[in-house]
């Protein structure tokens, strides 16, 4: 990414207002260094390389080789970035670019690769995870067998020394030593047995305390006493009982074998799950590559093609809709306020962006419920009954309103920066020309506000394309037609898409993933194509 | 002259608007059985009692201040890097401009909630190896929050250095100054007013983050508002209703300071001036 | 100078880095101090287990961390165990047991024959998954028809008489609804299934084992739709008695504003009805005349295992021998009133609430509510289905598309 950003020089810049220079200014740098200057970068590079040291400590111990090395090189390449008096726009674009790779591209790229796998419930670690939880999820007490009360100990150190579990049959009080050799039992003059049957001292061991024993947690679950019918394991730290995994892997095979019953269940690559000769499937899958099997569905299964195109549509048009209305209402309040002689301007701006200070999530809400038909606010305050949210078109108005609601602060704020920003000589000077406040607000403000805006829109409808909550929190995506409980009148393609991808029996993580990549190629086409057309402007008046 | 009424009548229709449910809002927060069937628009009962519950039985003082230090240095630091980025894309020339500025939109498109199995992923080792900026601490989080300094506020402001003469720059360059003096000796007095509104979108954004801070911060005391009041009413809304409009309001205060603390900013005319000389 | 911003972003390089270098992951970090105990609740019970955590740490010399998620459990819990950073042990309802046993989130836990004795039969049984127990359950919950007896002193016996008791109500301005179910514009399964039930419908078979039969899908058969024709005769095109503009935001509310003198709810409503201070009491919720009893499902909250806890043995020593005590199923029933799983706990509380007992009665033929993952695809184009046919949707067509929509996510 760095290469890219260094100065290619003046090749791409516009012809300037008719006015003739040789040589863009910005690729030299060969004014004077100030003291200032020095010195801050003096210290700024001093922290950046005290931060890098810092870094590289648990790195080092963590024998985390090629995370140093990472480290080492992106240090060095920001010394010798500002160091060097080259590659000006890179010393600009570095800082936040460093931030957005770590912590974007990073999560994105590895998401977007996850819509090859089958990732999700059921499918989330590897094969080795899912044998121990198969293997874990067996062990049954043996029937009949003795319930023990539990005393960790230890023949040597607290904290390293072999471990052993004391045990008290509780109908005999008889004590047992017991470690990967077997149970021994221990004579009775040896040990002090509390009334609840656990050992509290022995002789040669060392009772562990909870604190000592939760220390060394990781091995007391793993330690099994062998005895003839399966083993003694702990259950807490003071009880021990007898079990037995029924289920066991063996790599001969690469199967899963019930000792029980004999049924045996193969290792399925492909799907990532043990299957038996009948098709059954164990539950605890791992996670495989499926190439390109999800992107396949997305295209085949018809429940996703089937409403696609009708989503699609109304999914530009709410995205379309949001940001026209939102802008039109903050620009119109901008406007109406951009005026020195007006009175209460502060005390306007104020309440005009307090939709936008409050909690999105909660007044998405709360606007759900003033929608309500028999209760809701909307239709009692004005004499309505009107099924809001039930009826396709007026919750389609709905949800606009409430995004206009929301989302007209930000434009308002925006404008009216923008509106400041327009320096006052030019619409004066358009003015004495004799045009009128319109015609001086259609040929002068409005074009340099759409400068500054264009993007702001795109990126805005970018935004609603894929607002999740405006439609998720108010309607859910309903109404939904009778005969389809899947594609609701509101659905967004994110909303709709992801009611499949997560209402299955467990989240689809890769299918949702490979969804995604879908609708990313769709907004990203929209955006480019109007983003091509924002070049014009912005040469005309860059 | 003539236009002041209308301006007014627009701007108090606008008002009305933007007020209506938060009126709804308030009325529910002093109705001591807030719930939402029994709460009319304008106030029926009038007491803090939901308020004082808010404050004695939930950890809402911890919650805001949480957020105040989160949202303020997110937004202080987005601002900032935001602005280096805006100046490059609008007033430097080079390989990649065009592309990065359209991959900096498209990259906020990705869905957030799947990329949260990745931030467990990429956090759990971070909280291994450096604790002080892994789960559970501000700094950590406001770190995830600053790999979307660049987005759409780079857009925003770059569209705004857009609009400032290039003129300015250029005869300070020619007068000898370093491109570090032009950024911040010139540039940056002259978009204050956009700084501003940057700084309070971010501000507001981080405020009301709630897919991250959920799973990043989970010990009671590291709360932010936005988790913390959803808690609130996750299980039955019907329950805490007029507590959590109670919380909704209050969580609106410090943005509508900071909001006043901005708008001299904002509205300066600064911009007038420096352009004049 | 420009390198304002650095020190941060090398922070973050340091971060990245790490981040994606696997190797990362092995280092010995988890030999940091043993005796912590994290536990992961919601924000109810976090704070009603806070002070037991803390004498647990106390009684065994360790630090127990209560942390509160307030949205997501289940997906956190199985996302961030997955990763290491989950808790030891974790708190939630037992309907979860399937996936998160699918995921290798939870480890059984081995309770003695004596420990499962202290059980109500019933929280035992929802907690056993393919006959593993996977959670020590400490509340129970259904629903149940709580009316409000200024309005409605005799419990109704039947669907019929309810119906005809709140139009008679709402004829003499007394009430403005017949009944407060929620349904919502999505539909609410739950809430609704007693009447389902009743009308002769089913979700899933059960096997020869008594377990819940994926491949037994009862959405869609004959009974299902002769069910939700019953369903749509009280919907709004009928008897108005379900209303989809009464939903989880409102339906308690209602009913504690007098609007209507019947709710069907759970223990959870309690507190808000109390509130209120109207009289009221609690009977099974009523069945159609003729028809199945109208069995509600039960659900239970229990504590998991957590399997990729850092500090298993403490955790299982906590669920297992701490938790099977009555002391904290009282505590944690006067944080918030469901009925205690523990039989000694809930005696000892129903003692004092009578609501309690009201409660277990409309539960006791109850079913359990499935854990297996399967029923994740029931219950949006279930409660789909369940708002288009009250708002008088064909029931037909409707209820064959929600069960091609669940058929096709079971697969």
């Amino acid at each position: 990414m760095a290469t890219q950003l260094t100065s290619a020089g003046p090749g791409r810049r516009a012809p300037h207002g008719g006015r003739h220079r040789t040589e863009p200014y910005i690729v030299r740098d060969s004014a004077p260094v100030t003291l200032t200057g020095l010195t801050a970068k003096v210290v700024l590079l001093g922290l950046a390389a005290g931060i890098a040291v810092w870094a590289a400590f648990p790195l080092v111990e963590a024998r985390a080789w090629a995370g140093l090395a990472i480290l080492a090189g992106t240090t060095a390449a920001i010394f010798y970035l500002y160091l060097t008096r080259r590659h000006v726009p890179a010393k600009y674009l570095v800082p936040g670019t460093l931030l957005l790779i770590a912590f974007q591209i990073f999560p994105i790229l590895y998401t977007a690769s996850t819509a090859f796998t089958n990732f999700g419930d059921g499918h989330r670690g590897n094969k080795a995870e899912a044998i121990v939880a198969i293997q874990t999820a067996s062990v049954t007490q043996v029937p009949g067998s003795t319930e023990y009360a539990l005393a960790v100990a230890t023949t040597g150190d607290p904290a390293t020394g072999p471990l052993v579990f004391l045990v008290t049959d509780p109908a005999t009080r008889a004590v047992y030593a017991g470690n990967a050799a077997g149970l021994r039992a221990l004579p009775e003059g040896e040990v002090t047995v509390n009334s609840a049957g656990k050992v509290t001292a022995a002789r040669g061991y060392t009772v562990l305390d909870a604190g000592q024993a939760s220390a060394r947690s990781a091995e007391i679950t793993a330690f099994a006493v062998p005895t003839p019918g399966g083993a003694i394991r702990s259950s807490g730290l003071s009880r021990a009982y007898e079990g037995k995994a029924t289920r066991e892997y063996a790599e001969a095979c690469d199967c899963v074998r019930d000792t029980a019953t004999g049924r045996t269940w193969t290792a399925d690559e492909g799907a990532g799950a043990f299957v038996a000769a009948d098709g059954e499937r164990l539950a605890q899958g791992w996670k495989v590559g499926v190439g390109l099997a999800n992107f396949s569905r997305v295209l085949t299964d018809s429940t996703i093609s089937g409403p696609f195109l009708r989503t699609l549509l109304w999914n530009v048009a709410f995205a379309v809709g949001s940001v026209a209305a939102t802008f039109a209402l903050g620009l119109l309040c901008a406007l109406a306020l951009h005026t020195p002689r007006m009175r209460g301007r502060a005390l306007y701006r104020v309440l005009l962006i307090l939709p936008y200070a409050m909690p999105s999530f909660a007044m998405l809400l709360v606007w759900r419920d003033l929608f309500n038909t028999d209760f809701g606010l909307v239709n009692r305050l004005f004499g309505l009954d009107v099924d809001w949210l039930g009826g396709v078109w007026s919750a389609r108005l709905a949800v606009v309103l409430v995004q206009m609601w929301l989302g007209f602060p930000y434009m308002f704020l925006v404008a009216t920066g923008a509106l400041q920003a327009i320096p006052r000589e030019l619409t004066e000077a358009s003015t004495v020309d004799g045009a009128g406040p319109w015609q001086s607000f259609r040929r002068v403000t409005l074009p340099l506000l759409m400068v500054a805006l264009t993007p702001l829109l795109i990126s805005s409808f970018a935004f609603n394309f894929n607002n999740f909550n405006a439609v998720y929190l108010t309607t859910e995506g309903g109404p939904f037609p009778a005969d389809n409980p899947t594609a609701g009148a509101t659905d967004l393609l994110i909303t709709y898409t992801f009611r499949l991808a997560f209402g299955a029996a467990g989240a689809q993580y890769g299918f949702a993933a490979a969804i995604s990549v879908f609708i990313f190629a769709i907004v990203a086409l929209l955006s480019a194509v109007s983003f091509r057309r924002t070049r014009r402007q912005e040469e005309l008046y860059a | 002259m003539r236009t002041v009424p209308l301006r007014h009548a627009v701007a108090a229709g606008a008002v009305a608007f933007a007020l209506f449910p938060i009126l709804f809002v308030l009325s529910a927060a002093l109705n001591p059985r807030g719930t939402l069937s029994s709460t009319e628009l304008l106030p029926t009962g009038l007491s803090l009692e939901n308020f004082d519950r808010l404050l004695s039985e939930t950890r809402f003082a911890s919650w805001f201040a949480n957020t105040m230090l989160i949202a303020g240095l997110a937004s202080a630091a987005a601002v900032f890097l935001g602005a280096l980025a805006a100046y490059a894309f609008s007033r430097m020339r080079f390989r990649g401009r065009r592309t990065g500025l359209l991959a900096l939109l498209l990259i906020q498109m990705f869905p957030q909630f799947l990329a949260i199995v990745t931030i467990f992923l990429m956090f759990s080792t971070v909280t291994e190896l450096w604790p002080a900026v892994g789960f559970n601490t501000p700094w950590g989080l406001v770190l995830l929050y600053l790999g979307g300094a660049l987005g759409v506020n780079t857009w925003l402001m770059k569209g705004f250095l857009d609009t400032l003469p290039r003129e300015l720059d250029e005869s300070a360059t020619i007068d000898g100054a370093t491109h570090a003096q032009v950024f911040f000796q010139i540039i940056l007095p002259l978009v204050a007013p956009i700084l501003a509104v940057t700084g309070l979108l971010v501000f507001i954004a981080t405020v009301n983050e709630f897919l991250i801070a959920n799973v990043f911060l989970t010990d009671t005391g590291s709360k932010t508002l936005s988790v913390g009041m959803y808690g609130l009413i996750s299980g039955e809304r019907n329950n805490n209703f007029g507590v959590f409009c109670a919380g909704t309001l209050l969580t609106a205060v410090p943005t509508v300071l900071v909001f006043q603390f901005l708008q001299r900013y904002i509205v300066s005319g600064l911009t007038a001036g420096a352009v004049k000389g | 100078m420009v390198a304002a911003a650095l020190a941060l972003s090398l922070a973050t390089t340091g971060c990245g880095g790490g981040g994606d270098e696997p190797a990362a992951s092995d280092s010995p970090a988890a030999k940091a101090a043993g005796g912590r105990l994290v536990i992961w609740a919601d924000t109810k019970r976090t704070a009603a287990l806070k002070p037991f955590a803390d004498r647990f740490g106390q009684e065994n010399g360790v630090t127990v961390e209560v942390q509160e998620i307030a949205d997501e459990q289940q997906t956190t819990f199985v996302t961030a165990s997955q990763q290491g950073s989950g808790p030891d042990v974790m708190v939630g309802a037992h309907d979860w047991i399937g996936n998160l046993v699918q995921n290798g989130a939870i480890d059984p836990v081995q309770l003695s024959a004596e420990q499962k004795a202290g059980f109500a039969e019933i929280a035992l049984k929802a907690v056993t998954f393919n006959g593993q127990v996977y959670g020590v359950p400490y509340a129970m919950e259904n629903v149940a028809l709580i009316r409000n007896t200024d309005l409605a002193p005799q419990a109704p016996a039947t669907v019929e008489d309810l119906v005809a008791t709140g139009k008679r109500l709402k004829a003499e301005k007394k009430a403005s609804e017949i009944l407060c179910l929620q349904v919502g514009q999505s539909g609410d399964a739950y809430h609704l299934y007693p009447l389902y039930a009743s009308a002769g419908g089913y979700l899933f078979g059960t096997g020869a084992n008594g377990d819940y039969d994926p491949k037994d899908l009862g959405v869609g058969t004959p009974a299902s739709v002769a069910a939700f024709e019953k369903i749509r005769a009280l919907g709004e095109k009928g008897e108005g008695a379900l209303k989809r503009s009464i939903g989880g935001e409102n339906s308690i509310a209602t009913f504690t504003a007098k609007k209507c003198a019947f709710l069907v709810s759970g223990p959870w409503a309690i507190t808000d009805v109390k509130k209120a201070g109207l009289a009221y009491d609690i009977s099974p919720v009523p069945g159609f005349a003729g028809g199945k009893p109208a069995t509600p499902f039960v659900g239970v909250q229990a504590f998991y295992v957590a399997a990729k806890g850092k500090n298993k043995a403490l955790a299982q020593e906590f669920v297992a021998n701490y938790l099977t005590v009555p002391d904290l199923a009282v505590a944690l029933y006067k944080a918030e009133p469901r009925p205690p799983a523990l039989t000694a706990a809930f005696d000892q509380v129903k003692a004092e609430d009578a609501d309690l007992d009201k409660f277990q009665a409309a539960g006791r033929d109850g079913a359990v509510l499935p854990a297996i993952p399967e029923m994740a695809a029931i219950w949006d184009p279930f409660g789909k289905a369940e708002a288009a046919i009250i708002g008088g949707a064909d029931v037909a067509t409707t209820v064959n598309a929600a069960a091609k929509t669940i058929s096709g996510q079971i697969k």
